[in-house]
């Protein structure tokens, strides 16, 4: 009883603090506002030295963290370097979850009332979201008054502007993509004297070949995870020469093309028994498996080739997807894009836009690609010393790449969000056996339609 | 109510007791009813935060609604909602009253025993979903592993399987909940009377029979206060759903709260969002007060 | 007789063992994941979990730790965390006390029905209004700050409900005495109300304390940056490093760093802890 009668009298001191008055509850938001004026300070310093005709400007750039990569620490690495070259600019990375989390959070501060950052790192795909939310400037004229700007944009990978453009205006510039790729583990294949499959046919009978039940254990042939479908479906789509979407406006998920890639899906576990069946929640598992050596291919992404890399103990092969006729290939880009936002002050998005300027330099695209594992936006960072020197030590970096030309456009539609969910919930149906391939899609095309109607009239 | 008549001084000043219970009835006006108004008012509207031209409000009358009501996914939340409601509250209250037998008695590291069944209730919900992760995980995931050894060789992938990621999403609910309404078992049992339980013994019932004919009875009350915690509880915690299957595969593992989440803040579908926020209300109010008359039946 | 009557201590005997090792069984099947975890934090980053290769590594490292600690601010949602938990606390003793106190004490007009408006809070759960309750925030313009997330809370409609049963307790002899004494209102609550209402009043602050600390939903869609945002949002995090592919042995370090602080502060106070739930209203 002593003692909690002591604690009490702890407690009731923190109530007494409390007690009297909202001092003591509005301490956080004091905190908060602390950091901002300390780094804004040196600034103000510094600037009659340095550049005596620009103003000050303090620039939030919103950020995902995705990848496991100390992403905040390279970044802030660039941001010092950026603030030496222009000193006027300071400039404040916020650090969210995932993209979804950092497209939220520009909502939710517009939504607030507040002034949205300058710039954004948010999905190739949020496009038509974004332009309908009236959240984003375009970047034309940014691009007309640089010199050479015509050969900056015509620098950058085409899969990668696939989603730039809308209304022919430019809404957004490449920054941290992927793409979807077939891993392979070339040791395997050279044990079981198997070529890297060359179409849909010869990759079914090497995951078939490869894989290997022992007791109640399987290590399969081919691991291609379906908890987020979409994304890693498109490539079997596109290599039967259909992707799944047409424009904005459109969807083709009953196109026969695309559902026979879905049935080619089911039967890879099906038929030929070369993965597990229906879903797969193994999007997170799936590259540990394969670095353990236990799986034998998988279908991913290039952002986990660093730790694929460094994990695995055997000659690992990246491709893009064999399509349906020997010889062909398809992959899908992934990954976010550099956004201006439309409610910031002009001062901030023309500092935004020499911030986007600076950080797809060569130098810094090839720099970003190697520390991360991100496929370098721009050709031109190949050309750079330092990626030529990690190319040649690390070829697969030169493979992700190279997947890139058989590439065509990451779903991108209006009203995305609803219009992935109803692909995701009908695919997820047919991989699990609850509708065929045909009635999954036809169900999928009718709603997606319908979702699409508000938004295309 | 055993309030005695006031006396003169506190007449005088009567109120005073309107202000000391003010600080409570301000907040709870301010963050329970004024936002239940705001709701219904809200939910005959069509009001998108991320569509510019929709985002100032429409009056549509009724349309949020007969759009929730005809469609067959928000139904199979409904469903789902209330498989999970009643998977985790009925088992999650029979576990704890079996915990709560258990460590009653005169045991050695009693503590400890204690400790191992109430741990769980201490931490986050999102932390309980990051343990269980690898636990569901297909392949080598412990909980297949454990199957495996019993030569079981289906059910490999619990949050991908359309049947089984509901029944993974309520294994979690339970196994952190059932420490919890052990607690105040517990503190049952220990108000129990124990001359009735000895006279029950020398009358040669069986502990079957005391179980049953008297433990259980004279815990009805406590009974009643944990099952309206814990259906309150059920409703409103999705936060392990998050972690574990983002409430997929196809909406398997949707329940109302998440749906209501993914409306608001995903889809930015406030009007949508509010005519669920308001079905969700209803749905806790049919809970609550039937729960409550039961209570008031029992004690009559 | 006689041995009827050891035959029935025997089987008694044995019952009770088998109970006990009953009970070892649960508790254990209970504490797997916790112990798991455990052991797998200390696992090196280097051997990925595979199959029938779940438990220890080759050998122990805190680098998961390290790790974990270093790809976010933990620190920053370990302030967070303690200032939104102490603020709802220290606001809610005061309401709770005031308003038990009152409906408890006092007669008043409208008694009946207010105190049903208060409870109206206990059947309709906060976070069911997530979505209300964010406009409004937004319209307080509190938006992505801890107090935002602590606001909703400083009334607690439980917390009236305990300290009013709580209050309803004490001896009436005591209270008419304190009246007679001259005690002013305030008085009375110090020293004849509150003192034989402790462990009302320490299970409700620990039972706050657990659920705030341990709250996920609200604060996530009420914060957007790591200076407001609290440990569970921030654990969420490590979930959603998607790209990666998962690291268990990552999540593991990063969920105990989340949970270590509660859980040691209740092997300390264990015995306090199940004490003061024993001996309050709550049954």
């Amino acid at each position: 009883m002593r003692t909690i009668k002591r604690s009490l009298i702890i407690i009731m001191l923190f109530s007494l603090l409390a007690a009297c008055g909202p001092t003591a509850t509005t301490v956080p938001t004091q905190e908060q506002a602390a950091p901002t004026q300390e780094q804004a300070t040196p600034t103000v310093e510094v600037v009659p030295t340095a550049e005596p005709t620009m103003a000050p400007v303090t620039i939030q750039v919103f950020y995902p963290v995705a990848v496991d990569a100390p992403i905040a620490a390279i970044l802030n690495g660039y941001i010092e370097d950026f603030q030496a070259e222009f000193p006027y600019i300071t400039v404040e990375p916020v650090y969210s979850g995932g993209y979804a989390d950092v497209q939220t959070a520009i909502t939710t501060t517009i939504e607030g009332g507040g002034t949205p950052p300058a710039l954004a790192v948010l999905l190739a795909t949020g496009l038509y979201d974004l332009i309908n939310a009236d959240y984003i400037a375009p970047m034309d004229e940014y691009v007309a008054n640089m010199e050479g700007g015509q050969a900056y944009l015509d620098d950058f990978l085409p899969a990668f502007m696939a989603n730039s453009y809308y209304d022919g205006k430019l809404w957004s510039i490449p920054f941290q993509r992927s793409a979807v790729v077939l891993y392979y583990n070339a040791d395997k294949f050279e044990a079981a004297g198997l070529q890297p499959p060359s179409s849909w046919q010869s990759w079914a009978e090497a995951a078939q070949a490869l894989t290997v039940k022992e007791g109640n254990n399987t290590n399969w042939g081919l691991h291609f995870s379906s908890d987020w479908p979409y994304w890693l479906f498109q490539p079997l789509a596109i290599g039967n020469g259909q992707n799944i979407f047409i424009d904005d406006c459109t969807v083709a998920f009953n196109d026969p093309k695309v559902v026979e890639a879905v049935q080619y899906y089911i039967d890879l576990s099906k038929v030929y028994g070369a993965m597990p069946e229906g879903v797969q929640a193994s999007w997170a598992t799936d590259a540990a498996d394969f670095s353990s050596g236990a799986t034998a291919m998988i279908a991913h992404t290039t952002g986990s080739l660093t730790s694929i890399l460094a994990q695995s103990n055997f000659t690992v092969g990246v491709m893009a997807y064999p399509g349906k006729e020997e010889g062909t290939y398809a992959s899908v880009p992934g990954g976010g894009n550099f956004y201006i936002l439309q409610g910031a002050p002009q001062e901030q998005k023309d500092a935004a836009w020499k911030f986007i300027e600076f950080l797809t330099s060569p130098d810094l695209a090839a720099d970003y690609s190697i520390q991360t594992g991100y496929i370098a936006s721009r050709m031109s960072a190949y050309d750079t010393e330092a990626m030529t020197a990690y190319v040649a030590k690390v070829p697969q970096a030169l493979q992700a790449r190279d997947a890139m030309q058989y590439a065509e456009g990451e779903l991108a539609i209006q009203n995305l969000g609803q219009v992935r969910t109803i692909f995701h919930n009908y695919i997820q149906k047919a991989f699990n056996g609850e509708m065929t391939a045909l009635e999954a899609m036809d169900a999928a095309q009718t709603e997606a339609a319908a979702a699409l109607v508000p938004f295309c009239q | 109510m055993s309030v005695f008549t006031p006396q003169g001084k506190k007449r005088r000043n009567n109120i005073l007791p309107y202000l000391l219970a003010l600080p409570t009835l301000l907040f709870v006006a301010v963050f329970t009813a004024w936002p239940v108004l705001l709701s219904i008012y809200k939910s005959f509207f069509l009001q998108r935060m991320n569509i510019a031209k929709f985002r100032v409000p429409t009056f549509i009358g009724i349309d949020n609604y007969t759009n929730i009501f005809t469609d067959p996914n928000f139904l199979k939340v409904i469903s789902n909602t209330l498989y999970y409601v009643l998977g985790t509250v009925p088992i999650s209250i029979l576990l704890g009253f079996l915990f709560a037998l258990l460590v009653n008695r005169k045991l050695a590291g009693r503590g400890i025993f204690r400790l191992a069944f109430f741990h769980p209730m201490i931490m986050p919900m999102v932390s309980a979903a990051t343990l269980w992760l690898f636990f569901f995980t297909p392949g080598y995931g412990l909980l297949n592993s454990a199957l495996r050894m019993f030569g079981y060789q289906g059910a490999e992938n619990w949050t991908g399987n359309p049947n089984l990621a509901l029944l993974s999403v309520i294994i979690v609910a339970v196994w952190k909940n059932s420490g919890y309404y052990m607690i105040f078992y517990l503190a049952g049992l220990q108000n129990l009377p124990g001359d009735v339980f000895e006279a029950a013994q020398l009358d040669g019932g069986n502990w079957w029979q005391i179980l049953w004919r008297i433990t259980f009875p004279l815990l009805k009350r406590t009974t009643v206060f944990i099952s309206t915690v814990a259906f309150i509880d059920a409703f409103r915690t999705v936060d392990h759903i998050f972690v574990l299957t983002t409430g997929g595969p196809s909406q398997a593992s949707t329940v109302l709260l998440f749906q209501l989440w993914q409306e608001r803040f995903e889809n930015q579908n406030v009007g949508l969002a509010s005519a669920i926020t308001v079905i969700f209300i209803v749905i806790l109010l049919i809970f609550t007060i039937s729960n409550f008359l039961i209570s008031e039946k029992e004690e009559k | 007789m006689n041995g009827q009557f050891r035959d029935q201590n025997i089987f008694l005997r044995i019952g009770s063992w088998l109970v006990t090792g009953g009970t070892a069984f649960l508790a254990i099947l209970w504490t797997i994941p916790i112990v798991w975890a455990l052991v797998a934090s200390f696992r090196p980053t280097t051997e990925p979990m595979k199959l029938g290769d779940v438990w220890f590594g080759s050998s122990l490292t805190l680098g998961n730790y390290i790790r974990a600690w270093s790809l976010a601010p933990f620190g920053q949602y370990y302030v967070n965390t303690i200032i939104i938990v102490l603020t709802i606390l220290a606001v809610q003793l005061v309401t709770i006390i005031l308003g038990g106190f009152a409906f408890a004490h006092y007669q008043f007009s409208g008694k009946k029905w207010l105190f049903f408006f208060i409870l109206l809070q206990m059947m309709i759960p906060t976070t069911a209004l997530l979505a209300p309750n964010f406009s409004t925030i937004r319209q307080l313009g509190l938006f992505d700050t801890r107090l935002a997330i602590a606001l909703p809370y400083f009334g607690s409609a439980f917390g009236v409900f305990l300290m009013r049963q709580a209050f309803l307790d004490v001896p009436r002899d005591l209270v008419d005495a304190g009246t007679m004494d001259g005690c002013s209102w305030w008085q009375l609550i110090f020293h004849i109300y509150l003192p034989p209402s402790f462990p009302s009043l320490i299970a409700f602050g620990l039972s706050s304390v657990i659920w705030h600390w341990n709250e996920f939903l609200w604060p996530l869609v009420i914060t957007n940056s790591d200076l407001s945002r609290p440990l569970t949002a921030g654990l969420v995090r490590f979930t959603q490093l998607g790209e990666i592919g998962a690291q268990w042995s990552l999540l593991s370090a990063a969920t105990l760093i989340v949970i270590a602080p509660l859980l040691i502060m209740f092997l300390i106070f264990q015995r306090h802890f199940v004490q003061s739930f024993l001996h309050s209203g709550i049954k």
